[in-house]
């Protein structure tokens, strides 16, 4: 496949990994952001090729994982209202919430349907103008637009049966929010490729300038992911922090000025609840004034009850990096993909479910 | 969410597309990609092309690693590496340590 294959050629990537143990001489620690990126290296193998003097460490890039409990208990209570179809991607359903998941709900009544995209859920409020359509909006910068896409062809053709629960976060803020907090020394980042496609690379700009962090955007082939950490390498052992884009075949500096508008025109900047951040400031996406008539949360006030959190599951520690899955308690004894107790284990892009799908026996 | 799959864009109508991975078509949406074109690549992403692929840079990205591999003899395994100090690396001088390519991408931002 175009734009895969070459990018996994083995050749390079061990070319690659011989530029990096030639360059490495002292232990750094770079966090990819992205739960992608994290299953990508372990399905490609590429932490077991890289010096021992290079670790990397998970960060919060799950929107699934990094959702907080209060949110979800909210998205479960609009799913039970009486009339209301409730249209999720995938990987949230399993997610256990306060109490019981979407799919728990589903199995009480709840209409809860899996969707692809946000315009699978703008075809089903189409097909039934009598229901209430909630839209769960989960994602980071490269889901956001979309959703902010649906919206404007949904006010195009004056559905009035179509909502939307904003529960989308921004990335950079987040990245600021693990450094400030200063719990794990970095040694650079890997950047989210498909956040940066669209908010471009010199998003990325404030890693080396405030806190002297390199970055590397990368993609998620293994010839992408082994040239970012080599060009994070070459620039820690320099000393010469910068962003790098190392995906540029996708990535622009400008990033894609079109999403960003639409983006930007229906969503405007708000605090928001991390699970393992907590609320950070300027981290959210909700609807503007203009478009609050599709605001799911205005529209139908909830109460979904006290929040509770799973004792023992350490989810947020993963998420903000000072913790690996394995140190978890119940990592794989009492937490696994079949029986979940929090939504790293749940999500593709969890770092606990890579960690048990890919970490093999010695974890 | 970071997955996204480059996929070819086959035939346009309006502001959708039909679009081929790996011989499945698909419709997608070019709302966030109002530029793209029958016979670019574009990444796909919840059923929206978020951007357009450029084949140039992919291109550049692979010439610059083949210049990079070329400093690396294909008979040194990269297993032989654990087990030597870094700086009697084989083969490679280490005062002709390249730099990295990627430092000279076009789309570098310091």
């Amino acid at each position: 496949m175009r734009y895969i294959d070459e990018f996994r050629d083995p050749r390079l990537a061990r070319k690659l990994v011989a530029n990096i143990q030639a360059r490495s001489t002292r232990p750094v620690r770079f966090m990819e952001f992205c739960g992608g990126h994290t299953h990508a290296i372990f399905r490609h193998g590429l932490r077991q090729m890289l010096p021992p003097t290079v670790e990397l460490r998970s960060g919060p890039g799950c929107p699934v994982c990094v959702t907080a409990n209060t949110d979800l208990d909210r998205a479960i209570a609009l799913a039970k209202l009486p009339g209301v179809i409730l249209a999720t991607f995938g990987d949230m359903l399993k997610v256990p919430g306060s109490h019981g998941s979407l799919q728990t709900a589903r199995a009480e009544g709840a209409d809860v349907r899996v969707v692809y995209s946000a315009l699978d859920a703008l075809r089903i409020a189409r097909d039934h103008p009598e229901r209430a359509v909630i839209f769960l909006g989960v994602g980071f910068e490269t889901t956001a637009p979309t959703v902010a896409a649906a919206i404007l062809e949904a006010e195009a053709e004056g559905l009035d049966n179509f909502y939307v629960l904003s529960l989308h976060k921004l990335t950079p803020p987040a990245t600021r929010a693990i450094l400030d907090a200063g719990e794990v020394r970095l040694s650079g980042i890997i950047g989210p490729g498909h956040v940066t496609t669209v908010i471009g690379s010199r998003a990325w700009e404030f890693l080396p300038q405030d806190y002297s962090v390199p970055c590397a955007v990368a993609g998620f082939e293994p010839l992408d992911i082994l040239r970012a950490v080599a060009a994070l390498v070459e620039m820690a052992e320099d000393g010469r922090p910068a962003v790098v884009n190392a995906y540029s075949r996708s990535v622009r500096p400008e990033g894609n000025r079109v999403a960003l508008e639409i983006m930007q025109r229906v969503f405007e900047v708000s605090e928001a609840d991390w699970r393992g951040l907590g609320r950070v400031p300027a981290s959210g996406l909700a609807l503007r004034p203009k478009y609050v008539r599709f605001d799911a949360a205005l529209a139908f006030p909830v109460d979904p009850g006290p929040t509770r959190e799973h004792k023992g599951c350490r989810c947020g520690d993963v998420l903000r990096g000072t913790v690996e899955p394995p140190e978890c308690p119940l990592f794989r004894r009492v937490c696994t993909p079949a029986r979940p107790v929090g939504p790293c284990m749940v999500s593709a892009e969890g770092a606990c479910a890579a960690w048990y799908r890919y970490g093999g026996a010695d974890v | 969410m970071c997955l996204a799959i480059p996929a070819l864009i086959t035939s346009v109508e309006g502001t959708t597309a039909r679009a081929e991975i790996g011989g499945v078509e698909r419709t997608i949406s070019l709302a966030l990609t109002p530029e793209a074109r029958v016979g670019d690549y574009v990444l796909i992403h919840t059923g929206f092309a978020i951007g357009v692929v450029d084949e140039e840079e992919a291109q550049e990205t692979l010439r610059l690693l083949e210049e990079l591999a070329e400093f690396y003899p294909d008979e040194v395994e990269v297993s032989q590496f654990p087990n030597l100090p870094i700086s009697q690396s084989p083969n490679l001088p280490i005062s002709q340590s390249p730099n990295l390519p990627v430092s000279q991408s076009t789309n570098e931002v310091h």
